[in-house]
């Protein structure tokens, strides 16, 4: 490389940190999406809404220690390390405890836990330190931050790579001759995931190509059945939406005259239907059909609604979760079932599931946020309880007394001292590599793969073109986690993602058709 | 020794009788407790005394031995209602479905019965496998009316672990219990529960004991309970799930007694046989695993047997041992291949037992004055009482005296002395994986100073070793016969040759090949003084003085024997159209005539594992006294002979003149050029496809083939530049010590085509590999050519090419070692009792004949010429240079 050159490196680097993703994913996480999931949760509702407790703004504290004689004092991550305490941030959340016919009362403060903290992060004592400053507080002024102290112990969370979400991925099963295929999306919305799952296979005896399973839905059911229940009603919609190749036409009109077997039509009750009362026939009977899958043995008034309440809830979420949205999933739906036809038919290459661009990196902030949702969560769900256990008790309900912090204290710090994450997922976060001062900035650019270091996965441990300039193409433990474990490459950056509004009106501005 | 010995004649696997269960047992189990206030155990509480002791101070109250010495009694729990034992439940279910509900009869014909009993018959007397007929009965004896009682059956299903349903409604345990008791004996037999009556009137099994009446409960030796240093008692998992039995079995009763509602009953009732599931196992599937406090699942009793953690893998299949040691091990070139070194400090821990007799007694003694920490010494005097003393500093003399006196003066027999591992003890050295018997080797003591195992270098390749930190294990053999054994039949030398191809698997490696070519090839010459101290150096017979100067060949020859004679090519013979023989200009032609190396130079096949001729040729001709003679010798001589010239490499060695750069250089582009034609003929549709193939396939083929052509013909350009006689690396690679002539040409021509998983590197992005290229592009450095050598260093697109190429070796190896581990377990445990008689018939343990004659020609591969029976061309060459000619 020529001198010149090696100044641009240098430049990067006097602007870029190494450890750059983590700092930057937490602050997010702090900044935004903390309150984001505290606006999201539902509120508390006691006595069929007697009593609701609404949340206001959150504020985390800079980093102090509580002494055993209760005085307090900021703490700086050296002592933490030194006395076995855990570097966090104390939470006050404004809360307000609503009761029916009654006025608002002022939203009080509450403290509701500790947040352990990354260091150098915003608001971290160390953060905008300088060198000297560094030294004084008993810091290596070289130490790049991006980890956590917990228990004295100093804890990375390691960045997880996945399948990227809420995008199709089409994949072929076994040879092409069998001619089965798979197309999968796994549907984000604020933590949970859906999995949807359509497949072509040929059926057993006489049965339906096309198949679909998404959750609460014990097994398959037909995609034709399921659009239906969208509202998609006729067949000649059905058929259009998926295709407008005559040869694709064919197999769906197949798949509906076998799937409609299921659905228990009566021919005779639908001659008298105008045609807008034959669609509302078709689609309650496909949901009708949903629901007793669903809610077997129930009354078909309790069936037909919690099947609504599937759909619109657990298909697809990430395109919405009200019954406004059921027309572009099936749009969304129809579009995915040509994808397929197409890897089928060999006009359509599969997706190549170690191609980087059908891969998202979750990085610590990421990863916080689910930890943080689920901790949330059951101090939500305790709270309700004590306030409860005070009501029945004849007391008057506080929020205050109300809340145990220790519940999301000892939930997030436990889940970070063992690595034991939300979801079962083991070694997230893992003690910091301390051997030299290069093991511990690549621990920090350490790329995790979920897939089981047991089984062989020949193609997903092969490094993959696309990784060139992203990941380490040298740089892989040897043994069982080759290839699976990876490290960013030294001038990687990771994105931290948009706001899809944002782009969209971008893209409207470049005056793209509705 | 002691006791009578009687040999099993028949072993009957059975059921246990509700009877059996209370015979056997010492006292009925009532409470639930288990110790009263001032800690000690309640009388009928799981905890009894009368069920065993594990503190040796006190005496067990049932059998009077003393704790440690009393295994155990076992108690019982009387079941207030019956429950299915989680084990059998699908067995019941199975007879269940295949017999009346009204009438207990099986569901087959009489004619059906009979054909059955008589096929059950010729089974039993052939001692064939009854599993196969058994369910055969079980899908015939499936009918919707009884052919007896002529009464409707109703299908019988199993609701997973133990519910069984009956149509529409669930049996209880006690109805199915009183199903399978009116089953008959011989009916029960067809159904595969061998409930037949011995002449005593006593049976094995009855269907309805998988129904538990009364449960055995363990004795306290197998659920010890443990005293934490807090003074607090932890109890073992299997009591706490007793208690929990018994809580729910006293509760049962009482609302049983007490009349309670049937609903109440009912729940108990389930959960008595939630209970008693969980206890026998705690994993079954359908039913939520039993919890403690913590919230950690038990450890009930399938659990203690199940699995690699279990009873049979860990602790019967797999037993830990006392007498072995482990450390590092290190190189020592100057012991034999026999030998391994030992640390005092291991030497002076693991001992040697040692009867005393009138021969050794003085000797003995000795060993007990040194005491245990010097070390020829001995670390304990067994009794013949049986008593071990071990020997301290401050009573080694009295016990030494004890020992003179009694021996000598009563004329007792029968002590042994525990002594120290002394040079010459014949010991088992072992490394792992321990994937074919040369892994486990039997080595000659030498005690040696420092901390590490010793162990020649020969030896590295069967063991597969190298000492970049590995460790190796040691065992001390106890007893006369295992050392004979092992002396006879575990010598390393025994060994040299590999059963897997029939060629020496120990031999000499790296700088012994290279030291012993620098000492043989045709400028070694010596003169007198050089020889001598190379001579004496190897530890070989000095000759007299003669003044002359005397050729590496002259030198050799001393370690070969006297009436050898053989003829091969070295591993340096290039192959030539025509072969000059003995002036062969590479000196590649070995003749050896009456043990004298007359041409040719010695190298990695002369004596290098796995090909080494002369050796092979030794150990067959002479024996392997002589074998592990000559390997000793040998290896030093070239040890001594490499050190007379000095050996390095470096980068140097890889460096050619300009011109030749050129060339190479010229030649990679016509190469790509010719490829960039075979692309533009294939997009003109000019290209012929090969037969059977595609017209893509075709292309990538030929493609291939001219780029592994330009590699190698690069590579024959870089290699004319390299002179063996100025060249050290070329030396290794040429004679086989280590690298190859490829290793050297892609350090300094072409690194060649980069490949995973066979073919040219096709995958990225979309139609293209790397977005430096165009879409499809076909071209050679497109698809991973590595144009540069390594020494030029490579360009950042080859260098990835190449990073990939190098990932899929890793992965290879790392899912290779799990995957062939696996793979010989299950050998091992198919081939395990297979053994091979004195006639060569192949036969498994219970005498049924696998092959007439082992590999179906009777050769013993490590006996064998190289899995040959015999080599004709080698004997004729040989008989050629004995007769003179």
């Amino acid at each position: 490389m020529k001198k010149s050159a090696w100044g641009l490196v240098d430049a990067f680097f006097d602007e870029h940190n190494l450890v750059d993703h983590h700092v930057k994913s937490y602050n997010d996480f702090v900044n935004h999406r903390i309150q984001d999931i505290i606006d999201i949760t539902e509120p508390i509702e006691l006595e069929q809404g007697e009593y609701s407790v609404e949340t206001g703004q959150l504020e985390i504290k800079k980093p102090f220690t509580k002494e055993a004689d209760g005085s307090k004092s900021l703490i700086f991550p050296t002592e933490a390390r030194l006395r076995n305490l855990t570097y966090s941030a104390h939470m006050y959340l404004e809360m307000r405890l609503l009761k029916k016919d009654e006025s608002e009362p002022d939203f009080e403060k509450v403290y509701i836990g500790e947040l352990p903290l990354m260091l150098k992060s915003d608001i971290c004592h160390l953060n905008g330190l300088n060198k000297e400053e560094l030294v004084v507080k008993g810091e290596d002024p070289q130490d790049p931050g991006g980890y956590f102290i917990v228990n004295g112990s100093e804890r990375a969370i390691v960045t997880m790579e996945e399948i990227a979400p809420n995008k199709i991925i089409l994949e072929r099963i076994g040879e092409v001759e069998d001619r089965r295929a798979r197309a999968i999306v796994t549907s984000i919305k604020s933590g949970f995931r859906a999995r949807i799952s359509l497949e072509y296979r040929k059926p057993r005896k006489t049965g339906v190509f096309l198949r679909i399973s998404f959750p609460y839905v014990p097994g398959e059911i037909p995609l034709v059945v399921l659009l239906r229940a969208l509202g998609l009603s006729t067949d000649e919609e059905i058929i259009t939406h998926i295709s407008d190749d005559f040869n694709y036409q064919m197999i769906i009109a197949d798949d509906i005259q076998v799937s409609d077997q299921g659905l228990k039509l009566e021919p005779s009750e639908m001659e008298e239907l105008s045609q807008e009362e034959r669609r509302q026939y078709l689609q309650t009977s496909a949901i009708k059909y949903i629901g007793n899958r669903v809610a077997k043995g129930m009354t078909e008034e309790y069936r037909i609604r919690r099947a609504e309440d599937v759909i619109d809830r657990y298909l697809l979420p990430h395109m919405g979760v009200e019954s406004e949205t059921r027309a572009e999933k099936a749009t969304y739906l129809a579009e995915m079932t040509e994808m397929l036809l197409q890897v089928i038919s060999e006009t359509r290459e599969p997706h190549d599931k170690d191609h980087y661009t059908n891969k998202r990196l979750r990085v610590s902030g990421d990863l916080m946020e689910d930890l943080f949702r689920v901790a949330f969560t059951s101090l939500t769900r305790d709270m309700s309880y004590q306030l409860e256990r005070s009501l029945a008790r004849g007391k008057e309900p506080s929020v205050k007394q109300a809340v145990r912090s220790d519940v999301l204290t000892e939930n997030i710090k436990h889940a970070i001292a063992t690595g034991n994450w939300v979801g079962g997922r083991a070694g997230v976060s893992q003690l910091l590599d301390r051997t030299s001062y290069m093991g511990t900035l690549s621990h920090m650019r350490r790329v995790v793969s979920p897939l089981s270091r047991s089984q062989p996965h020949f193609e997903a441990r092969d490094l993959h073109p696309t990784q060139f300039g992203k990941i380490c193409p040298n740089e892989t433990p040897e043994g069982p986690n080759c290839g699976l474990v990876k490290n960013l490459a030294l001038m990687a950056k990771i994105s931290e993602g948009s706001d899809p509004a944002e782009i969209e009106n971008i893209i409207k501005k470049m005056g793209i058709l509705e | 020794m002691t006791g009578i010995l009687k040999k099993i004649s028949q072993i009957n696997f059975g059921l246990m009788s509700p009877d059996d269960i209370r015979s056997m047992s010492v006292t009925k189990i009532v409470t639930p407790d288990t110790y009263d206030e001032d800690g000690y155990p309640i009388e009928n509480g799981l905890m009894d005394p009368r069920l065993g002791v594990i503190d040796p101070s006190l005496k067990c109250s049932t059998c009077g031995t003393k704790g440690g010495e009393c295994q155990g009694h076992f108690g019982n729990i009387n079941l207030a209602r019956p429950v299915i034992h989680v084990g059998f439940a699908d067995t019941i279910h199975k007879i269940l479905r295949s017999t009346c509900n009204t009438c207990g009869r099986i569901l087959l014909t009489d004619s059906e019965i009979f054909d059955y009993q008589n096929k059950f018959k010729t089974l039993i007397k052939n001692e064939e496998s009854l599993t196969k007929i058994i369910k055969d009965v079980y899908t015939v004896a499936r009918r919707d009316k009884c052919p007896h009682c002529e009464e409707e059956q109703e299908d019988v299903k199993i609701d997973k672990p133990v519910s069984i349903v009956e149509g529409n409604y669930k049996l209880t345990p006690s109805e199915v219990r009183e199903r399978l008791e009116i089953i008959t004996d011989s009916d029960s037999v067809i159904l595969g529960v061998n409930a037949e009556k011995a002449k005593d009137g006593t049976q094995v099994a009855r269907p309805e004991w998988m129904i538990l009446t009364v449960l055995p409960v363990p004795p306290v030796t197998v659920r010890p309970s443990i005293t934490l240093e807090t003074g607090e008692r932890s109890e073992d998992d299997l009591t706490h799930k007793l208690v929990d039995i018994l809580r729910i079995n006293q509760r049962l009763k009482e609302n049983m007694e007490a009349g309670a509602p049937q609903l109440i009953v009912e729940d108990l009732w389930e959960l008595l046989q939630y209970h008693v599931t969980t206890y026998f196992d705690n994993e079954a599937s359908g039913v939520p695993p039993a919890r403690h406090r913590s919230g950690r699942p038990l450890k009930t009793l399938a659990q203690r047997l199940k699995g690699k953690e279990g009873r049979f893998r860990s602790n019967l299949s797999g037993k830990r041992v006392n007498f072995s040691a482990r450390t590092v091990i290190s190189p020592d070139p100057n012991i034999s291949i026999n030998e391994v070194g030992v640390p005092e400090i291991i030497a002076t821990e693991v001992t040697v037992p040692i009867k005393v007799t009138e021969w050794n007694l003085e000797e003995l003694k000795g060993y007990i004055m040194n005491g245990s920490e010097v070390h020829p010494g001995a670390n304990y005097v067994i009794r013949p009482d049986g008593r071990k003393i071990r020997i301290y500093d401050e009573i080694k003399e009295t016990v030494a005296e004890n020992l003179e006196k009694n021996y000598l003066e009563k004329g007792e027999l029968g002590y042994v002395v525990e002594r120290h591992l002394k040079d010459g003890d014949v010991v088992l050295f072992n490394r792992q994986p321990s994937l074919h018997r040369m892994s486990m080797m039997a080595h000659e003591v030498r005690v040696l100073p420092y901390k590490t195992f010793r162990l020649n270098l020969c030896v590295c390749p069967p063991y597969n070793a190298d000492f970049d930190g590995d460790e190796m294990n040691m065992h001390v053999f106890q007893t006369e016969e295992s050392r004979a054994e092992a002396k006879s039949l575990m010598r390393v030398q025994e060994h040299i040759l590999s059963p897997r191809f029939g060629g020496p698997i120990i031999g000499g490696i790296h700088d012994h090949i290279s030291g012993a070519y620098l000492l043989t090839r045709k400028s070694a010459i010596f003169n007198e003084d050089q020889v001598f101290q190379v001579l004496r150096k190897s530890k070989l017979p000095l000759p007299d003085r003669t003044g002359k100067t005397w050729t590496g060949k002259q030198i050799f020859s001393k370690v070969l024997p006297d009436d050898m004679n053989m003829v091969y090519r070295a591993e340096v013979c290039r192959k030539c159209d025509e072969c000059t023989e003995r002036s062969c200009k590479n000196d590649a032609y070995v003749v050896i005539e009456d043990g004298e190396l007359l041409s040719g130079v010695i190298d990695e096949k002369a004596y290098g594992a796995f090909s080494g001729k002369i050796l092979d040729h030794i150990v067959k001709e002479y024996g392997t006294d002589q074998a592990r003679e000559f390997l000793d010798a040998s290896t030093k001589l070239a040890v001594s002979g490499i050190m007379k010239a000095g050996f390095t490499t470096s980068t140097n060695d890889e460096e050619i003149p300009q011109e030749a750069k050129e060339d190479i250089e010229a030649y990679l582009y016509e190469a790509e050029e010719r490829v960039d034609k075979l692309v533009a003929a294939y997009d003109n549709n000019e290209l012929e496809p090969l037969p059977g193939r595609s017209l893509e396939e075709t292309l990538e083929m030929k493609i291939m083939q001219v780029l592994g052509e330009a590699r190698d013909k690069s590579g024959e350009i870089a290699e004319s530049y390299f002179d063996i006689n100025e060249n050290n690396a070329v030396i290794m690679a040429l004679t086989g010590a280590r690298g190859s002539m490829l290793n050297l040409t892609q350090i300094t021509a072409c690194v060649g085509q980069q490949s995973v998983r066979g073919g040219r590197i096709d995958r990225g992005y979309s139609e293209r590999t790397l977005p430096h290229f165009q879409k499809r592009e076909l071209g050679a450095k497109a698809r991973g050519f590595v144009h540069s050598s390594y020494k030029k260093g490579l360009d950042p697109i080859e260098f990835f090419f190449h990073a990939m190429g190098g990932r899929e070796g890793l992965v290879d190896t790392a899912i290779r070692t799990a995957q062939s581990g696996y793979m010989q377990r299950r050998l091992v445990n198919a081939l395990q009792d297979l053994s091979v008689n004195a006639e060569g018939k192949v036969t498994d343990n219970r005498g049924v004949v696998i092959q007439t004659l082992y590999g179906e020609d009777g050769v013993d591969p490590a006996k064998s010429d190289y899995g040959k029976v015999v080599d004709l061309d080698k004997l004729v060459d040989e008989m050629r240079i004995k007769s003179g000619k």
